[in-house]
């Protein structure tokens, strides 16, 4: 079992690996990075500003320094003029060591950007996650329990049709609804009281929420129906256990595994759905945070923003394939 | 005194295809500490009716006739007797012990459960219990094994497990289907004893179902042998094996090897399919693999006979009668029987026929029997 | 997982594609009887259905509109003060007018345009990349299909909407480079699909007697392999549109859809999701998120219908 981890884990740093390369690509190699940092200071003739051609002109966001001063810097820090390969490398290393640079446009560290923004989007996450699960596996179990009957055929094309519902779509329409029609919930983001902050992220965890739980409500009814044709499950009836503890205590667990493998996978969809949902009910997380720093050109704070995604990804992703091994016995002998 | 009464049981499936007649009024009773065992291949519905006294069956099916136990009609429980009836006093082991345990569940809660839900007993005493039973169905080490997956566990072992988890609420009827097929054939012997001796200390009943007659030797009282969904013969078992009756339970005997016969001798492998079920014609089901088989065969479906509650048989031609022989010879002597099977006193491998049918199938030609095996499924192929 | 769950290209997992073509005859607790030829064959329909034929009709309503609104009898979407602003649904405007008085029945047929656009697109681009790769892979396998099936891996292992995200925040949004954005992320989960069908065939006679016989890889890969790869792919084509709708739309609400004056039915949602537009004129997000959810729902019914038809058993969304 431990090999089997370490591999999965060696495979998901790889996979962090790449992906940082490919976002720190990106920003490098589309497009003029000196202009994704300082925007059209990039255009600046420093060299004609440092002759003495052209006249200095002084940072309308700070009164210290000279533009030309400003676009040093960010050469400075980016290292600009290093070789793509070397500035990865050592902007690895940077980020290994926490330090996500300094956002250019309000001069805060990202790391402290990000550091109050990412517990409200984990928080809509979780919330979102227990909604889908808290749906999902009641309704699961129901619809293998009296498959092909009505209510599994009703929950079939519910799950169905809620699919074809985009979470932005789900999200206006209960914005609508919920908070500016009927006015039962809050419309934004309030963390005064907990109750308050349970209440606001409710909508916003339900858009990002019932779309995951169709997607598990289908794969878990699946699964079960298989499951329930298994022998062990007509063992367990023929020592006359009831139903409820056949499906609860025997086919439940075994049937669980594509439920928690689309969970490590879905949680990438789930990223980017809150992404479009903090923007919706203006939550202030990290994907709003991602948001309004691409509008406003904020390089340091896009990068840092998909590194701490890419991270929490593969985490989770990593903490599956563990529960994996608590789910299933045969995996531990592996 | 009958424990157990199936009467002119009957169960349908209706399919895309048609409705499908698992089981066609089967009849039988077993008493006290007695072993029924139900022979024959797969298809004849053995399983079927298992699970129906199991009430295993899916909701789809569409189950006529009586079933009472111990003067209760089990398909007319109410649901405060269902509650605790199978597992308690009807219970049954299945085939593939690798597939019969939750793997993810240990063996010893497994067992437990049971004894925590029919018993009321308490985890602790429950798992102790377990511990017990275990050790009483042989398994090595049992206060180990109660902590172990299945997937920890040999086959053999598995299938000790799954006997024990039976016999956990002390049953009155034990139902095995095919409880050693999926084991190591050297401990297949060592179960069916294990079976043999814990069934005799319980003064349990037992239906073992096998598809192999050699299972069934020596281990039941009684033995019916089941043919597309109908019960063929039914006898003590010594009158059965002994002296046979039903053309089917015959050919079963030639299929199997014995240890009696020198080696090599040649198999008698049954000629043709199993039966259709889907809206099978009226007619012995088997009548086409059947060499005994004349056209009153064809006309209807045979009526049980024989003497009533001894050995009882669906045939009206039966083997090792003058009139079996008559059939048998008639048949040779056309080279095929009224179904198109082809039949030579070759393919009979002499005995059969008795010494009169042998002189007269002494010139039909040499075609060994594989070939006429062959030719008749191309006739049925053809003719179904 | 099923398409339009997300609004990215995600990865799917092998396990869930039973989750359509699942629905095996027996129920709950119940025994199977393997013994009594239980039909399991034929309760997947051979036909494809009249729902089907409906959601085709749907697309094909939409399509015609979406091809022919330059000359249709539309107001100008972009033009402002058609009769008033915030108008409910009416006889002249049947999905009422914006805050601008635009008039949003225009926009969202002139969305259309955009979106299916984007949609055929990416997957179109996906799958030529994506299948090319997926072949490739699994006909020489090795070294090769071990790079391609990492590459693969990384582009399905990252949230897709994080890479768009990167990807059209650094470039200039026309209408081409956001399609194609989408299309880079079709390839990864396409090339998948297109891998485990060339490794599923490459086993097979035809493809063996063809090596056998000394046939060229490229002459193999053409003439035996493509024709069979292209049939279970053909029929996630559908799908991967719906995702791809969708997958604009999510950009949109990101301020990355296209830029400038295109209108897309993701913008036209967004124009009208501000909290106060939203209250007082809900008819200007609603309208075009159902005519979305309309189309997005029959593209992943049809591409369903025809998953099954064609007994596609991986599924790559």
């Amino acid at each position: 079992m431990a090999e089997y981890l370490a591999r999965r884990f060696v495979q998901l740093v790889l996979v962090l690996l790449a992906v940082t390369f490919m976002a720190f690509s990106a920003m490098n190699v589309l497009g003029d990075p000196l202009v994704n940092i300082v925007g059209p200071l990039a255009e600046l003739d420093c060299e004609a500003v440092a002759r003495g051609d052209v006249e200095a002109t002084t940072s309308t966001l700070d009164n210290s320094r000279t533009d030309c001063e400003i676009v040093a810097e960010a050469r400075a820090q980016y290292r600009l003029d290093e070789p793509f390969a070397k500035r990865y490398v050592l902007w690895l290393g940077d980020t290994l060591s926490g330090d996500l640079g300094t956002s250019f446009k309000n001069n805060l560290p990202v790391y402290d950007v990000l550091r109050t923004k990412f517990p409200v989007s984990l928080k809509l996450m979780i919330y979102a996650e227990v909604i889908a699960l808290g749906v999902a596996i009641p309704l699961g179990i129901w619809g293998a329990y009296r498959a092909h009957r009505r209510t599994d055929r009703a929950l079939a094309v519910t799950s169905f049709a809620l699919l074809s519902v985009p979470n932005f779509a789900l999200g206006v329409i209960l914005l609508y609804l919920f908070a500016l029609r009927w006015q039962w919930l809050p419309a934004s983001y309030d963390d005064s009281s907990l109750l308050q902050e349970v209440k606001s992220l409710f909508l916003p965890a339900l858009s990002l929420g019932l779309g995951l739980a169709a997607t598990y409500q289908r794969l878990l009814r699946t699964d079960l129906v298989t499951t329930l044709q298994e022998d062990f499950v007509h063992m367990a009836r023929a020592k006359g256990l009831p139903d409820r503890h056949i499906m609860l205590r025997h086919a439940l667990r075994p049937s669980l595994f594509s439920v928690v493998t689309v969970f490590g996978v879905q949680t990438g969809a789930l990223i980017g759905g809150s992404l479009v949902v903090e923007n919706i009910f203006t939550i202030p997380g990290v994907g709003r945070e991602l948001v309004t720093a691409v509008i406003r050109d904020d390089f340091p704070v896009v990068l840092g923003g998909v590194i701490v995604i890419a991270v929490a990804f593969v985490l989770i992703n990593f903490l599956v394939d563990v529960f994996y091994t608590w789910l299933d016995p045969r995996v531990r002998a592996r | 005194m009958v424990l157990l009464s199936v009467r002119d049981l009957t169960v349908r499936f209706p399919t895309a295809r048609g409705v499908v007649e698992a089981v066609n009024g089967v009849t039988f009773d077993l008493s006290q500490g007695q072993t029924l065992g139900i022979v024959g291949e797969s298809g004849s519905g053995k399983s079927v009716t298992a699970k129906t006294l199991m009430n295993l069956l899916p909701r789809s099916a569409e189950v006529t006739g009586e079933v009472v136990f111990a003067g209760e009609d089990v398909r007319a429980l109410a649901a405060a007797g269902r509650k605790h009836f199978w597992g308690v006093k009807m219970t049954m082991v299945f085939q593939d012990p690798m597939t019969s345990l939750n793997p993810v569940k240990r063996c010893g809660e497994q067992i437990a459960e049971t004894l925590r839900y029919h018993l009321g007993l308490d985890r602790k005493r429950a798992l102790g219990e377990a511990t017990d039973l275990l050790e009483q169905v042989g398994v090595p080490d049992p206060s180990k094994r109660v902590t172990q997956y299945p997937h920890e566990l040999s086959g053999g072992l598995r299938q000790r497990v799954v006997i024990a988890m039976a016999l956990a609420c002390e049953p009155e009827l034990l139902i095995a289907d095919e409880p050693t097929t999926a084991v190591d054939v050297t401990v297949q012997k060592h179960l069916l004893d294990l079976l043999d001796s814990l069934r005799r200390d319980r003064a349990m009943s037992m239906i073992l179902i096998t598809h192999n007659l050699g299972v069934a030797h020596g281990r039941c009282d009684e033995v019916a042998v089941m043919y597309g969904g109908r019960i063929m013969e039914r006898a003590p078992a010594e009158a059965l094996f002994a002296d046979s009756r039903h053309p089917y339970t015959e050919a079963l005997m030639r299929s199997i090897p014995r240890i009696d016969q020198p080696s090599h001798t040649r198999l008698d492998p049954i000629p043709g399919r199993p039966p259709e079920l889907i809206d099978p014609p009226v007619r012995c089901v088997y009548s086409p693999r059947c060499c005994y088989a004349r056209p009153d065969c064809l006309i209807d479906i045979p009526p049980m006979g024989g003497v009533q509650g001894a050995h009882t048989f669906a045939c009206l031609h039966p083997a090792n009668t003058p009139r079996g022989r008559a059939a048998l010879a008639a048949n040779v002597a056309a080279g095929a029987s009224p179904t198109g099977l082809a039949v030579s006193a070759d393919s009979l491998a002499g005995n059969l026929l008795g010494d009169d049918a042998a002189e007269v199938g002494a010139d039909t030609g040499n075609g060994d029997h594989e070939g006429n095996a062959v030719a008749a499924n191309e006739d049925l192929v053809q003719g179904g | 997982m099923k398409p339009g769950a997300d609004i990215s290209f995600s990865v799917a997992s092998s396990d869930d594609l039973s989750a359509t073509r699942n629905d095996d005859p027996q129920t709950a607790l119940t025994f199977t009887e393997p013994d009594q030829g239980e039909d399991v064959a034929d309760t997947v329909s051979r036909k494809l259905g009249t729902a089907f034929w409906v959601t085709i009709a749907w697309m094909t309503l939409v399509a015609l509109a979406a091809v022919l609104a330059p000359w249709l009898p539309l107001e100008d979407p972009g033009k402002i003060g058609v009769g008033g602003t915030r108008e409910g649904p009416s006889g002249s405007s049947w999905f009422g007018t914006d805050a601008l008085g635009r008039d949003v029945f225009s926009r969202t047929v002139w969305g259309a345009r955009i979106s299916l656009f984007v949609g055929l697109l990416a997957i179109v681009m996906g799958m030529m990349i994506g299948g090319t790769l997926g072949i490739i892979s699994g006909y020489f396998r090795g070294v090769i299909d071990q790079v391609i099936s990492f590459v693969f891996f990384v582009f399905l292992s990252f949230p897709a909407l994080v890479l768009a995200l990167l990807i059209t925040a650094t470039i200039n949004r026309s209408l081409i480079t956001v399609s194609m954005t989408l299309g880079i992320l079709a390839i990864a989960p396409v090339g998948r699909l297109a891998r485990a069908s060339t490794l599923q065939f490459a086993e097979r006679e035809f493809v063996q007697a063809a090596k056998v016989l000394g046939a060229r890889h490229d002459r193999i890969i053409i003439r035996e392999l493509l024709p069979n790869v292209v049939i279970p792919m053909g029929a996630l084509t559908l799908l991967g549109m719906g995702i791809a709708i969708v997958a604009e739309g999510g950009l949109a609400f990101l301020g990355l859809s296209v830029e400038g004056e295109a209108i897309s039915w993701g913008k036209s949602v967004v124009d009208g999701s501000q909290a106060r537009d939203l209250k007082n004129n809900p008819n200007v997000a609603l309208f075009p998120i159902a005519v979305m959810f309309v189309t997005v729902l029959s593209l992943n019914f049809a591409g369903d219908r025809l998953r099954e038809y064609f007994d596609v058993r991986e599924t790559a969304f």
